[in-house]
């Protein structure tokens, strides 16, 4: 307004028109948005950590190929640890190991499912007066440390439960007492996004209250029972305290009791085979399995528990009445 | 469809030690359109939910064409919900969805698909068969449920306020075809609601619910027109209370005393005596020019006027120091009175109901007098409940 005059025309207009700051979103990391460092902060955390724990798993993937003894100084390329006389699956120790590690995961899983399910659709569903501690008490295994379960549970089999002998069964026990509050703690997270009304709407319909939970609740549950089934498989052949506490004779020694002895003592790189062996069939079968749920909750872009159209209050229109 | 009478006998529901639903009797016959009208919490789903089968009544009797249901399972019970949620099964497609009733009754493939068939027609939407339910609209997902309850053929079917999750429009809309639906296959229904306007619009009668009791049974008409507690009066449309000392006069009328003026009325409980409660509809208020004169006048001034179009709505602050609201429709003449104007109030006997009050057969015992209007319209906060004359604007 140098001039010292102020048309008309231009007064209304500089009123219309927003400051630009006012469409930027309000919040605290807002501004953030705009400084290009934080994103490469961002990125570099990100790398840093993918590389910090990637790399050394890759070093020892490598070193399954080292052609020589030696788990650390590269001796040429050889493939001796993986087919031949050598070779990991040549050992009857390392064969023996994954044999029951995988032995012990699907026992597991095929035990804390079914049974972790069930609970949880009985500590979710029903109204009773115990119900509450219950849930509660179902849950405290997660917050015990394993050693301390291990211990617990190593002097329950040896001193007291003559019938449940160290070995495959006590190591059996023993994952499924700390697995089974995990499939609690994921399927009745979804159960409580699934209404009730569900199986009450199957049984107004004429479905029994067993076809109810069958038709209705089970298949809403799909995603939850897969996403614990996959849980409960890669914690199991993860284990190491209460599987070790747990083992009797070298028959049921698992994976990781094995690469924790084996690196105490001479090892050859079939241990890194072994170890390479173990991941790469753990990550196939989560993946299987996250694809699988992928498909089977694929038709839930829409939350079919909320609703559409958002409720109206009832307007009755002045003079109407 | 034959059948389908319910009667309801001293049903009663305690959650604890609430009373959910306190000894409610109700007869329904056979074909009827019968609403459960009232604010949340009145008890309105509880009796459908124990009509259902979801709750057990904690006392009382469901007879279904004279057969006790109580203690029959809900799907075993030949009733059929419609769910304020729709619950349309979401792993199912619609056909899958209507078919699930008749899957478990183990009726042959041939007779599903034409049972199914003939029940996406009567909603019309045959061509959205194969749809996943997160694929329809709110008003198609609410037709999915119709037709999975109706392709059953059931005696009774029990809707839990299926066009609450609308829009207003839509709403509107539907209201008028499950009407037209209802007519057309005959069944009972029995239709909890909220919105009285609803009600009103769809019911052959309705139950006014409150604080687990039922006020009031009628038409829609006897309910809005000839409503006996203060509730029912105030729950449904805009209503002007007076509160009012009354003697009968032995003729079938009653004078009312009211502040230093005396009123009329000649419909209600006209044989009360003592304090009451009455009711005028905006409506029936007649203002008149101030030097009016005659029995039933309450001379006020003109507070404010509120143009609605087809009416005018003129909120009348009285002599006796409250206000009262008047309906005048519009005919096309300019009104001769203006803010501030003095004007006579003229409330004819015969729109003077006098109510029943508390104490009195069909109200709880012991709920005063204020505890019936806090229980009043539903969101309304603040209620006023001291006045003499209000009007409770909606």
């Amino acid at each position: 307004m140098g001039g010292g005059t102020v048309s008309a025309t231009q007064a209304p207009g500089r009123a219309v028109n927003l400051p630009p700051s006012s469409a930027q979103p309000a919040g605290p990391w807002a501004r953030l948005r705009h400084v290009r460092w934080a994103n490469i902060g961002l990125a570099a955390v990100v790398v840093g950590y993918l590389a910090w724990s990637l790399v050394p798993v890759l070093i020892a993937f490598v070193f399954s190929f080292n052609n020589g003894y030696s788990r650390s100084i590269w001796q040429g390329f050889s493939t001796q640890w993986w087919t031949g006389p050598n070779s990991v699956f040549n050992d009857p120790t390392y064969y023996n190991a994954i044999r029951h590690s995988f032995e012990l995961a699907i026992l597991a899983v095929a035990i804390t499912v079914p049974l972790g399910v069930s609970l949880s659709i009985f500590l979710s569903r029903w109204r009773g007066v115990t119900s509450k501690p219950a849930a509660f008490l179902s849950t405290v295994p997660l917050v015990i440390p394993e050693i301390v379960l291990a211990l617990a549970m190593f002097f329950l089999v040896t001193k007291l439960l003559h019938f449940v002998t160290l070995g495959t069964t006590a190591q059996i026990a023993g994952q499924v007492t700390f697995i089974l509050p995990l499939v609690i703690v994921i399927t009745r997270g979804r159960l409580a996004s699934i209404p009730t009304g569900f199986e009450e709407a199957a049984m107004d319909l004429g479905a029994s209250p067993l076809q109810a939970f069958r038709l209705a609740l089970i298949p809403l549950l799909a995603p939850a029972i897969l996403a614990s089934a996959i849980v409960a498989f890669a914690v199991s052949i993860d284990d190491f305290v209460i599987t070790q506490y747990m083992s009797s004779t070298a028959a049921t020694q698992s994976v990781p009791m094995l690469i924790y002895t084996a690196t105490r003592g001479t090892a050859t790189p079939a241990l890194n085979a072994m170890a390479t062996v173990m991941a790469l069939t753990t990550v196939v079968i989560t993946s299987l399995g996250y694809l699988l749920y992928r498909f089977v909750s694929r038709r839930e872009q829409v939350p079919q528990f909320a609703r559409e159209e958002t409720p109206t209050v009832p307007v009755l229109v002045e003079g109407t009445a | 469809m034959a059948g389908g009478d319910v009667q309801l006998k001293n049903l009663c529901k305690k959650f604890g030690d609430v009373v959910a639903v306190n000894n409610i009797d109700l007869q329904i016959a056979s074909g009827e359109f019968f609403s459960l009208l009232g604010p949340s919490g009145c008890g309105k789903t509880t009796t459908l939910r124990m009509i259902a089968g979801f709750e057990e009544p904690t006392l009382g009797q469901i007879l279904l064409d004279g057969v006790d249901l109580v203690h029959t399972p809900p799907h075993k019970r030949p009733l059929n919900t419609v769910f304020q949620a729709y619950m349309i099964f979401p792993h199912l497609n619609v056909y899958e969805n209507i078919a699930f009733g008749l899957r478990r009754q183990h009726v042959s493939r041939s007779d599903i698909r034409e049972r199914v068939g003939d029940a996406l027609e009567l909603v019309q939407l045959q061509a959205l068969a194969h749809r996943k339910p997160s694929e329809l609209s709110g008003g198609q997902q609410q037709r999915v449920a119709l037709a999975r309850a109706l392709v059953l053929h059931p005696a009774v079917l029990l809707l839990d306020e299926p066009l609450g999750a609308l829009d207003a429009k839509l709403r509107r809309q539907l209201q008028v075809e499950l009407k037209a639906l209802q007519k057309r296959v005959g069944i009972t229904f029995i239709y909890v609601t909220h919105d009285q306007e609803e009600a009103l619009t769809m019911s052959d009668r309705i139950a006014v619910m409150n604080d687990g009791i039922v006020e009031q049974v009628g038409t829609p008409r006897e309910v809005y027109d000839e409503p006996t507690t203060e509730f029912v009066a105030d729950f449904l449309g805009v209503s002007n209370m007076i509160s009012a000392d009354a003697t009968p006069d032995g003729s079938g009328a009653c004078r009312l005393r009211v502040g230093d003026f005396t009123l009329r009325a000649t419909v209600g409980e006209v044989g009360s005596r003592g304090a009451v409660r009455c009711v005028v509809r905006p409506e029936r208020v007649k203002l008149e020019p101030y030097d009016a004169t005659g029995e039933s006048r309450v001379p006020g001034i003109v507070e404010h006027l509120v143009y609605l179009g087809s009416a005018t709505r003129v909120v009348v602050h009285l002599a006796t120091g409250q206000t009262i609201q008047s309906l005048v429709q519009s005919d096309g003449m300019e009104l001769t009175y203006g803010q501030g104007t003095a004007v006579q109030a003229y409330l004819p006997a015969d729109a003077v109901r006098v109510l029943r009050s508390a104490g009195q057969p069909g109200v709880q015992l012991g709920s005063g007098d204020g505890d019936v209007l806090a229980g009043g319209g539903p969101g309304e906060a603040g209620h006023p409940s001291q006045q003499t004359i209000e009007g409770n604007v909606r």
